[in-house]
């Protein structure tokens, strides 16, 4: 089993990926690459080119802009699960980061990339769906921003145009009294791949109330995507059991699970409903937790 | 586009050119020769490739080299420094954190990389480090154990560096330097009858022993580490897949895309037309012999020579100048099928209409077994209580961490010299010999380090055939290894067998009567399958006095991988059902698990309904003793919800009592047609020890295969004690046909006993050679000698004393070489008189009790087993680490094929998980924690007391998990795997149950 042929170019600044994205036939733009070498090798993925993007230090880092935060789309698992303002703010990301694969994966694999390959099972889109979190697309052209509850398509497909590049996830700075959670069911503790996953992000009043409420599912339908009708059954009222079980059903119901190896649409559609509560009761424990 | 690059690993320059889509693991291993960072899975799945790159673990089989230049790169190679081991790696040799080896680069590079971040990390951070690399041996006990005391191996560490591995300065050769004998228990005191886990405060004093005259052991009984643990924690241990011979060229099979088809047409045209291809077999080019393991079902063509059928059936294979240029030529073989009607299970295909996998096997029936013993209906008339369950096994694959991987070259004289990674060189030889025609004496078998076997390494492969075909043709060396897709595609796993059990007892529980209906779904072809039919069945009445035995099984063709024998062959799926149905009978009758075995536990010297000849057996001390480590009455019935814990026993043969084929060792096609004869007709094992000629060196040969269960490691131990020298005295060569006279191989749990007599009445011989010059020397009588320690006395005399290699000198002075052989046959006359009664006997058996606690996730279904506490009669450990590292590599591999394995196949027949996150074998965070124990036992037909461990140990777990899922459910799952959605399925319908009679009451 071995990467097809392929030619390797490696790009040191933006313009010279750009360039080469124009000019080369059948590219791909490679990152971390432990999704694309693995596609590659076993025949899922094709290329003639490889646009390794690896060395643009534009591309690195989390940084704090107008109260955003912008995550480098090269930032790789192990250093977003690491940085001090996941750990201070926005802890839901390492309840998905510290669960993703095994560690010599994580030290690899970039934030980018779990985003833009769009692969379902994926376990950060459902977190950044519920930190209302935007993605940055740059080409030639100039920049555009994309909100991520419009940029996955389907299966493996995008709002990103091929002469585009993803540059940075936009994480908005979460109001006060919010907290998030992302429940993760996967068949194996060490090294696995999530079933279900359910995230939830809560915003209270200071009486307990929800005033915004998002969430999320990931490996259960071909994108990532919202719940729809679960704002409309939390806000307003404070989180109890049977609003779990609510926004619970209504998982159940927005979601299309395959069957696969891991297991049938009606067990994933019923791990849903679990994780549902499981995501709530943890965001709303956050949210209870942040200083307001 | 080759370009040269510039590596810096291990801190040394490297100039090399690379191709673009060159990964770094190919890199390293083919063009650098660092051939210590393995390839398991090559899709970042198992963490055998990994490497540390600028202070970060990573898979190098995800990262082109071409875009590694400027980074700093840590190879296992580069860890010891100046030949002296890490920490790390002398807790690993110490703990018993190596056994295949294959796992273990991988495992020390993210171990030193936790390390050197965290110093003291907490047993969950050791987890989360190493939760990307697999281990199939060892159950992470061992590896677990390794880093947590790493500590004690530092410079100014405890007693193991000033004792142990520590002095083994050179770093070459466990055996070399440095292991003393008497320093060998390195950091754990306990030994025999220790336990493990608390070890350390265990107990050091070995029981005397009955037949060693001087009451005790000197290297038999000893936790020294492995033999072979330092080449393997250095990276420095050869594997097949590492060697490059000069010259040497590459190929690669086609697979049939369709699970069952007739072969049109072939064209391998473009296949050939590819630059770099060098020759194509098909079916028309492979001899018309068909070959196989039972002799009397020979049934594959080393390439399909007219029929496919199942996904993967090896169809065609090229020969080229690189592995990738192989890879693509098979893609370029344009096959015409006409696509057949499939049957997947084994009940359907045994129904009328059914589409026929082998005209000989009429009704898609491969094997019938029809079994009765005892008067069964009598005993089920008597029974007060009658219970009959079905249980349904999975289809399990042995997933060793190294691929299969053959060389062949052949010698100008017409010899054959064939590498592979084999559990059985002899039944390689034996069968390359018939499918080609020669003589077996013209076939030189290498066995390279094996990195795991389970019994998916115990039959010759296609790889073996066709490399050597190859070879013949082009005259030059071929390689072939199987990819991680191959592997499963080829299979040879365990059978997915469908069980119909009924069991009858009396008012007490005692067994009166017992009947099985088995179907083992046999894929297709035979394999080990005839056997595995008959094991299914004979092992059953070991455990436990069963009066009355009723056993009809059906081996039954599928289009589907051949299944084959795997770690407790054919028994572990019965024993998991008998378990259960025990289990639910003492509830039924309301009597504690542990009770309703001890009123039905076999005890020593019994002959079982089915006449298989118990000798030693302490079944009901290891029941005792499980139970009380286990605080078994503490919790039995008062665990919380969603808690659980449970019971099962087991045991296995130790070694065959009959080889596989019949006759003498020759030629198959020469042979007359054989008789069967209630007798060995040649020693399954056999073993030579020269001694230097200076004396100071014993060197022991013998063809037992090393897999990584630490056969070379016991092996040494008991010959060095037969020869009354320390370990670092010897030397063993195991891996070479020309030097190392026959053993049948790693196989039915047959070494330790079969080999251990082999090696250690060799030892034996060699010193009665010596015993006249002794005695001259310490003018006593010859009867009177003894040595220990490599010093010579008379036995009434200890302290006046002779160098042993003196002694040996004086004997080559006069005599030439001093060699001594030794051989084994089983007993004559094992087993009853009626057919198939030679499957199941052994001249010994083993017993074992286990106990599981679980947590249940009961909204999601997700189960972690918790805890196992293990105790077993193995009679006298040769080695106590590699024992208990036997138990504790079979718990996790029990307790994970219960809860995750299963090789899945679409309608069509179609396997979908060949790969290793797919089909989830059982990561260091998933393992339980594990206390194994022993029991004193001793096995007067096994060497120094001796039994098996290694297949045993697997028997009692299925069911342990089975029964502690149903205490935590209070549901009971028959159906393998246990899956979090079969738990959920299973509350679901008893609480449908309970609402129906909850309604029907109100009704009422």
């Amino acid at each position: 089993m071995f990467v097809s042929n392929v030619e390797l170019h490696e790009a040191c600044t933006m313009d010279e990926a750009f360039a080469l994205m124009d000019r080369l036939e059948d590219a791909r733009i490679l990152a971390g690459g432990t999704d694309l070498l693995v596609d590659l090798k076993v025949g899922r993925a094709s290329a003639c080119s490889l646009i390794s993007i690896k060395r643009i230090d534009a591309l690195k880092g989390i940084a704090e802009r107008d109260g955003d935060w912008r995550i480098g789309a090269l930032t790789t698992i192990t250093e977003l699960g690491a940085s001090e303002c996941v750990k201070t703010h926005l802890p839901v990301l390492i309840d998905a980061t510290s669960k993703m694969a095994a560690p010599q994966i994580r030290n690899v694999a970039t934030v980018g990339g779990n985003i833009v390959s769009a692969v379902p099972c994926a376990d950060l889109p459902p977190v950044f769906l519920v930190l209302n979190a935007g993605v940055t697309v740059q080409s030639s052209e100039g920049e555009r921003c994309i909100p991520l509850d419009s940029f996955f398509q389907h299966v493996r497909k995008t709002a990103l145009r091929s002469d585009e590049m993803l540059t940075a996830i936009v994480v908005p700075k979460p109001p006060d009294r919010f907290g998030a959670a992302y429940a993760r069911f996967s068949l194996r503790d060490g090294n696995s791949i999530a079933v279900a996953g359910v995230a939830a992000g809560l915003e209270f009043n200071e009486r307990g109330e929800i005033v915004s409420a998002r969430v999320s599912l990931g490996a259960v339908s071909p994108t990532p995507m919202l719940v729809a009708d679960a704002e409309d059954i939390l806000v307003g009222n404070p989180l109890d059991d049977d609003a779990c079980v609510r926004v619970g059903d209504a998982a159940m119901g927005a979601c299309s699970p395959i069957c696969d190896v891991r297991g049938s649409d009606a067990f994933r559609r019923e791990i849903v409903g679990i994780l549902a509560g499981r995501a709530l009761r943890l965001a709303q424990q956050r949210a209870m937790e942040t200083p307001s | 586009m080759m370009t040269a690059r510039e590596f810096s690993i291990n801190g040394q320059l490297y100039r090399v050119a690379v191709d673009s889509s060159d990964t770094l693991l190919d890199v390293l291993r083919d063009k650098i020769g660092l051939t210590g960072t393995k390839k398991g899975c090559n899709v970042g799945d198992c963490g055998a490739c990994l490497v540390v790159v600028d202070g970060l673990t990573m898979n190098s089989c995800l990262l082109l080299a071409a875009e590694m230049e400027g980074k700093s790169i840590a190879t296992i190679e580069g860890i010891a420094v100046n030949g002296e081991l890490s920490p790390v790696q002398k807790a690993f040799v110490g703990e018993g954190g190596v056994q295949c080896g294959y796992c273990t680069p991988g495992m020390v590079l993210s171990a030193t990389t936790l390390l050197k971040e965290n110093p003291d990390p907490t047993r969950d951070e050791i987890k989360s480090a190493l939760s990307g690399n697999l281990c199939r041996c060892t159950g992470y006990t061992g590896i677990l154990r390794a880093v947590e005391r790493c500590g004690h191996y530092r410079d100014d560490g405890t007693c193991a560096n000033k004792d142990g591995i520590g002095a083994n300065k050179d770093g070459t050769g466990a055996n070399k330097e440095g292991i003393g004998v008497k320093n060998g228990v390195i950091a754990r005191k306990s030994d025999s009858n220790g336990d493990h886990i608390a070890g350390a405060s265990g107990n050091g004093e070995r029981r005397s022993d009955r037949s060693d005259k001087s009451g005790k052991f000197e290297t038999v009984g000893v936790s020294v580490p492995r033999v072979d643990a330092v080449d393997k924690v250095t990276g420095r241990a050869i594997y097949t897949a590492d060697i490059a011979l000069p010259n040497m060229v590459y190929a690669r099979i086609l697979g049939s895309p369709i699970a069952h088809g007739i072969i049109k047409s072939i064209d391998t045209s473009r296949a050939r037309a590819l630059p770099g291809v060098l020759d194509v077999l098909t079916g028309d080019d492979v001899p018309d012999t068909m070959y196989g393991v039972s002799p009397a079902r020979y049934d594959e063509y080393v390439l399909a020579k007219d029929k496919v059928r199942h996904h993967g059936d090896e169809v065609a294979a090229v020969a080229a100048i690189d592995e990738k240029t192989a890879e693509q030529a098979i893609a370029l073989i344009d096959v015409e099928y006409e696509e057949l009607p499939v049957v997947l299970d084994p009940m359907e295909a045994m129904d009328d209409g059914a589409p026929l996998l082998h005209e000989r096997y009429k009704g898609n029936v491969n094997t019938h077994v029809d079994h009765s013993f005892g008067d069964v209906a009598g005993g089920f008339a008597k029974s007060v209580h009658v219970r009959e369950e079905v249980f349904t096994g999975n289809t399990i694959y042995q997933c060793p961490m190294e691929p299969h991987a053959a060389i062949a070259t052949w010698d100008p004289d017409g010899t054959l010299v064939l590498y592979t990674s084999t559990q059985v060189p002899h039944y390689v030889q034996y069968m390359m010999a018939h499918v080609l025609h020669m003589p077996l004496g013209k076939i030189r078998v290498i066995r390279p380090t094996v990195g795991g076997g389970f019994g998916g390494k115990a039959e010759t492969t296609p790889l073996d055939l066709c490399a050597a075909l190859f070879s013949r043709r082009l005259g030059r060396p071929v390689k072939m290894v199987y990819s991680r897709e191959d592997m499963f595609l080829h299979g040879r796993g365990r059978h997915k067998q469908h069980m119909h059990f009924k069991i009858g007892v009396d008012a007490e529980g005692r067994i009166q009567a017992f009947s099985s209906k088995i179907y083992l779904d046999g894929g297709a072809y035979s394999s080990f399958g005839v056997a595995t039919a008959y094991y299914a069945g004979s092992v059953i009445p070991t455990l436990y006095r069963i009066p009355s035995y009723k056993y009809d099984g059906y081996r039954v063709m599928t289009n589907k991988p051949a299944s084959g024998a795997m770690r407790g062959h054919g028994v572990p799926q019965p024993r998991f059902a008998f378990e259960c149905l025990l289990n639910m009978i003492a509830d039924d009758l309301n009597i504690d698990p542990v009770e309703i075995r001890r009123r039905n536990a076999i005890e020593a010297n019994e002959m079982t309904v089915n006449e298989m000849d118990i000798g030693s057996c302490e079944f009901l001390a290891t029941l005792e003793a499980a139970a009380d480590a286990s605080k078994w009455v503490d919790k039995w019935g008062k665990l919380p919800k969603g808690k659980g814990i449970g019971i099962a026993s087991g045991g296995f043969v130790s070694g065959a009592g009959y080889c596989i084929y019949r006759g003498q060792v020759q030629l198959s096609h020469e042979k007359p047609r054989e008789p069967f004869v209630k007798k060995s007709i040649f020693p399954h094992s056999n073993a030579v020890v020269r001694i230097s000629e200076d004396g100071m060196t014993a060197i022991v040969m013998i063809g037992a295969a090393e897999i990584g269960q630490g056969s070379d490691t016991v092996l040494t131990q008991m010959c060095a004690e037969s020869l009354g020298i320390p370990m670092d005295r010897m030397r063993i060569h195991s891996d070479d046909s020309d030097f190392s006279p026959l053993d049948l191989g790693a196989y039915s749990s047959r070494v330790t006993l079969m080999a251990g007599f082999a090696v250690s009445r060799a030892g034996v011989a060699v010193f009665d050679k010596m015993r006249p010059y002794a005695a001259a020397m310490l003018n006593c009588d010859e009867s009177e000698v003894e040595a220990r320690d490599a010093k010579v006395f008379s036995r009434n005399d200890r302290d006046r004393t002779v160098a042993w290699e003196e002694v040996a000198r004086k004997y080559f002075n006069e005599n030439g070489p001093l060699v001594g052989t030794g051989c084994y046959k089983p007993p004559d006359g094992l087993g009853g008189d009626y057919k198939g009664s030679t499957v199941g006997t052994s001249p010994a058996y083993s017993f074992g009790t286990a106990i599981c606690e679980v947590s249940v996730d009961l909204e999601t279904g997700k189960i972690k087993i918790d805890r196992f506490t293990d105790y077993h009669d193995c009679g006298t450990p040769i080695n106590p680490q590699a024992v208990h590292g036997q138990v504790e590599g079979a718990v996790a591999m029990g307790a994970s094929e219960t809860i995750y394995e299963d090789v899945q196949f679409d309608e069509k027949g179609l396997v979908l998980n060949p790969n290793l996150h797919g089909y989830m074998i059982m990561s260091i965070m998933d393992a339980p924690e594990i206390f194994s124990g022993l029991v004193d036992s001793y096995e007067p037909r096994g060497p120094f007391g001796a039994k098996e461990i290694g297949e045993g140990s697997t028997l009692p777990v299925l069911g342990a998990v089975a029964h502690a899922i149903a205490n935590a459910t209070g549901v009971w799952l028959k159906d393998l795997p246990i899956t979090p959605e079969k738990v959920l399925a299973a509350l679901r319908e008893k609480r449908l149950r309970l609402g129906e009679e909850v309604g029907a009451t109100q009704e009422r």
